[in-house]
């Protein structure tokens, strides 16, 4: 493992996976045809499969696995917790609640009123945080556990209210439903220029911020005592990890379980150095949704399963398996 | 100070919950509370422009002969006028009748659709419903398809006035008036037989009884509840508040109805197993055996076979009047 | 130098040091002894700035550091933290160029000079072979070295231990006092050093701090400090100090309960 490269060998999956979610999709489509419809002399409909619909679909799912994946890492650092991942503070649950209560409204059947549920949960996301964040400070610090118990506190206030939403208004449960369980099966350009910016800055900041979450790994005490300003760095932090995650669901809804492994597997592979790991983890958090993306299109074909359950289905034992191989190596 | 702004915000924002309408849903479903007149283009060769549930304005340059159906109700209906064989995809709930298992499926249903299976499909008209999403809508307009939107009824005028819209779309105008026609009339003679009818059953619409304490029903605002008064009955459940309320065993029996319609039966539910319930022995239907097994597709789906439904009601709750 | 004026530090209602002033000069080892719950490792939290004073100040030569960014304080002043839990899936290599932190760029990345100097502070400590293990391996004694080659890669004037020597062999003990008396004579290092074991601070301090329930019994050379009645008295339990025979030097023992000796 030692000798290859670790961006080598993680640039050359993704870009396996990004051809693949091209070529790849309910209806088939030879090499031939495919090739035809890159040089632009294919037929309608091909054309219009590659270009209208697989192309914003896997540049959306790969900018949701580098967000998902990159901010889960960087939540990890953090909270110095394995278990976290980018909705530990709740901001899926702020999120859904967010587009639970924008489904209910009437709002008109245009391109703002479209937009209205996406932006809906972008902000909920960002206000929950915003909430949990100032729930968990005690003058000047923010204690890393007031901020896990704030936010799970939160969460479960925010999802059983979504809950009652939903139970309410029988007709919106199937739309909240398909927002909440993910996927990108109208993904277009508009999503990905609308989200394109947060989720490269948040992502931008935690590149840079890797040595920053090296010393946090040994405590904020000597973290502060080797020259960090823990409290300025945990909040820049969050706030980029948090914007990165509210971009990725605003669109895409909730998918869990690449924020969480992906970040493990980088660390198991190529270690614990933060460094490294942000940039591994966000180049490997694309090619594991993408993937994930492929099996929901194609297992029952024609129906697409919400990538969110793929996820779920194939990350749990995947997680576990990484888990049994990682238990004596001290990988943590 | 913050802590005490948040524990302000939380009963705030229940109350603000709390008053959210729980009725409304998708963006405006215009076309389809009663008698609407949708906008006609009459001479043969110009354009057929019609104004959709979205209120979007539809245009086709000639009847489609292409069709995608995304909902079980658009299938019924496009088969119920004779457009059949143009129908070129459906969903994957689309069951009825019997040639449509035969169609390629698109995806729907739990999943979500394949647009790419629509397109390949090349349909010149995809016709939605309410079960669809209005981003869906959004998307395949976007791709460049030609989408037409069918809000759910509310009263079988509007039922007809989709049935007429869908006519024009497929060119099947002269069909779909016989069709309507006759359905009409025999709406027309259930109501006549029920007329003088002083004695109106009351009856309990069972939906899910998976948690036997507390079913599920539909209540006020509902096809099923229009229907079954129509059929000369009241709904017991249309005093509640929520369109498909959870009624305990409890309310049950003080509601006590006349009769209990078994819409789950084919999930395996019977009147014998309703008895067994325990606590279902006390109420009246089942103590006098007025426990039915009913076909759900005749009154969920917005189609033509809400008329069957309509005189399979009329029977039960009147079998005297209707042999 | 490093100057603590006045310095009190409470956690609520419960007051743990009062109006502590110190000053450890250039070129000193103060060693700080006290029995535990005095507030030593409070001092030392409280003197790098990783809790907040109620009052007083601490400085070195014209700069208070109250004024300064944990970066800039972090290249005067470098702590050896007494043993904690360090993130096991480290190296002890990457632990120690952390040490380099406040000299790096933006993105963190070290240059030769960064790495030829955590080598060298490495090799001070004896720990040149460990460089490649991850720090969950290492033994508590490995771990303490690891943590003070750390601080000396930090090249700061300003050194502070809190109980270095709590989990070394006797002979690690020995060394680790050698090299922190060697970085005050010879590097000319202001090293304040807490210590329980009263024999070793009587031999390699220059001079001692007896701090008792949060203020200072006593400041001064270790034949004034180091006294039977104020050892006695600070840690409430008969203690004689006396001359060694032959070495130079004192010797602290606590008096037997049963007169074995006569």
């Amino acid at each position: 493992m030692k000798r290859i490269s670790p961006f080598l060998s993680s640039f050359l999956l993704l870009l396996l996976a990004l051809v693949l979610s091209l070529a790849i999709g309910s209806v088939f489509l030879s090499p031939a045809q495919l090739w035809a419809a890159l040089i632009g002399h294919g037929t309608q409909t091909s054309d219009t499969i590659l270009w209208a619909i697989r192309l914003p679909r896997t540049v959306l799912i790969a900018m949701t696995g580098m967000a998902l994946s990159g901010s889960g890492a960087a939540y990890q650092g953090l909270f110095r917790n394995p278990l976290a991942d980018p909705f530990l503070i709740g901001v899926a649950s702020g999120a859904g609640l967010g587009a639970v209560i924008a489904m209910s409204i009437n709002w008109p059947y245009s391109f703002w009123g479209l937009l209205a549920i996406p932006m809906a949960a972008f902000i909920a996301a960002l206000l929950t945080v915003f909430v949990v964040y100032s729930l968990a400070r005690v003058g000047r610090t923010v204690p890393t556990t007031n901020l896990i118990l704030a936010g799970v506190a939160f969460s479960s206030f925010a999802t059983s209210l979504t809950s009652f939403l939903m139970l309410r208004s029988t007709d919106d449960i199937r739309r909240a439903l398909g927002w909440l369980f993910g996927g990108a099966s109208q993904s277009n350009w508009t999503a990905i220029i609308a989200i394109a910016p947060y989720l490269f800055i948040g992502l931008g900041v935690l590149l840079v911020s890797g040595q920053a979450l090296n010393l946090m790994q040994f405590g904020d005490e000597q973290a502060q005592q080797l020259g960090l300003n823990v409290t300025r760095a945990k909040t820049i932090l969050l706030i980029s990890a948090s914007l990165a995650t509210a971009a990725a669901v605003a669109f895409s809804g909730i998918i869990g379980f690449i924020g969480l492994i992906v970040p493990h597997v980088m660390r198991l592979w190529w270690g614990a150095d933060y460094r490294r790991l942000i940039p591994l983890s966000i180049i490997s958090g694309a090619t594991a949704l993408l993937v994930s993306d492929i099996v929901a299109r194609v297992v029952i074909a024609p129906q697409e399963i919400p990538v969110g359950i793929v996820t779920a289905l194939v990350g749990a034992p995947f997680f576990l398996w990484v888990l049994r191989r990682a238990k004596n190596q001290g990988y943590w | 100070m913050l802590r005490k702004f948040f524990f302000f915000i939380l009963p705030v924002a229940i109350l603000l919950v709390a008053c959210v309408p729980s009725s409304v849903n998708t963006p405006q479903p215009q076309a389809a509370t009663g008698i609407v007149q949708p906008t006609i283009v009459q001479t043969q060769p110009t354009p057929i422009v019609l104004t959709d549930g979205l209120g979007r304005q539809v245009k086709l340059a000639a009847p489609a002969r292409r069709v995608v159906s995304l909902a079980p109700s658009n299938t019924e209906i496009l088969f119920a006028m004779g457009a059949g064989s143009q129908v070129v995809g459906r969903d994957e709930l689309s069951d009825y009748p019997a040639q449509v298992p035969g169609i390629p499926s698109v995806g729907g249903s739990m999943g979500n659709f394949s647009t790419e299976a629509i397109v390949a499909l090349k349909p010149d008209l995809v016709l939605a419903a309410e079960i669809n999403t209005p981003e869906l809508v959004k998307t395949l307009e976007g791709l460049g398809l030609t989408v037409y939107y069918l809000s759910n009824p509310t009263t079988l005028d509007g039922m007809y006035a989709n049935l007429e819209a869908v006519a024009k779309l497929t060119g099947h105008v002269d069909e779909t008036s016989t069709l309507v026609q006759s359905l009409k009339a025999r709406v027309a003679a259930v109501d006549t037989k029920l007329i003088g009818v002083s004695e109106k059953p009351a009856v309990f619409y069972e939906l899910d009884a998976t948690d036997a304490s507390k079913p599920f029903t539909a209540g006020p605002r509902t096809f099923i509840d229009l229907l079954i008064q129509r059929a000369g009955g009241t709904n017991v459940a249309s005093t509640l508040k929520d369109q498909y309320p959870q009624v305990s065993l409890e309310e049950l029996v003080v509601l006590n109805p006349d009769i209990i319609i078994l819409s789950d039966s084919a999930y395996g539910e019977t009147p014998e197993k309703v008895a067994a319930r325990p606590g279902w022995g006390t109420l009246a239907a089942v103590k006098n055996g007025r426990v039915y097994p009913f076909d759900y597709h005749l009154l969920s789906i917005p189609g033509p076979r809400l008329v069957d439904g309509l005189e399979q009601l009329a029977k039960l709750l009147h079998p005297d009047l209707f042999k | 130098m490093l100057l603590i004026d006045q310095l009190s530090f409470a956690y609520g209602p419960h007051v743990v040091l009062h109006g502590v002033s110190l000053e450890v000069r250039s070129g000193e080892v103060l060693a700080l002894i006290g029995p535990n719950g005095a507030g030593k490792s409070t001092l030392i939290r409280a003197a790098s700035g990783v809790i907040p004073i109620q009052s007083g100040r601490v400085r070195t030569n014209g700069d208070d550091f109250a004024a300064l960014s944990s970066m800039q304080r972090a290249r005067y002043l470098a702590v050896v933290p007494q043993a904690v839990s360090l993130p096991a899936a480290f190296t002890v290599w990457e632990t120690v160029l952390l040490g380099r932190t406040p000299y790096l760029g933006f993105l963190g990345q070290p240059s030769h000079k960064d790495e030829e100097l955590a080598r060298m502070a490495l090799e001070r400590v004896g720990a040149g072979s460990l460089a490649g293990r991850r720090v969950g391996e290492l033994s508590g004694g490995e771990q303490q070295r690891v943590l003070l080659a750390r601080a000396l890669c930090q090249s700061t004037p300003i050194l502070l231990l809190d109980e270095p020597t709590a989990h070394l062999d006797l002979q690690y003990q020995v060394s680790l006092l050698e090299l922190v008396s060697d970085l005050a004579h010879r590097d000319k290092l202001a090293v304040l050093i807490a210590l329980h074991d009263l024999n070793l601070a009587a031999r390699y301090a220059d001079r001692v701090a007896l701090l008792v329930a949060g203020a200072i019994k006593a400041l001064g050379t270790s034949r004034n400090v180091m006294t039977s009645e104020l050892l006695s008295q600070a840690y409430s339990l008969p203690i004689k100090v006396v001359d060694h025979p032959f070495l130079s030097g004192l010797i602290v023992l606590p008096e037997l309960q049963n007169h074995k000796d006569g």
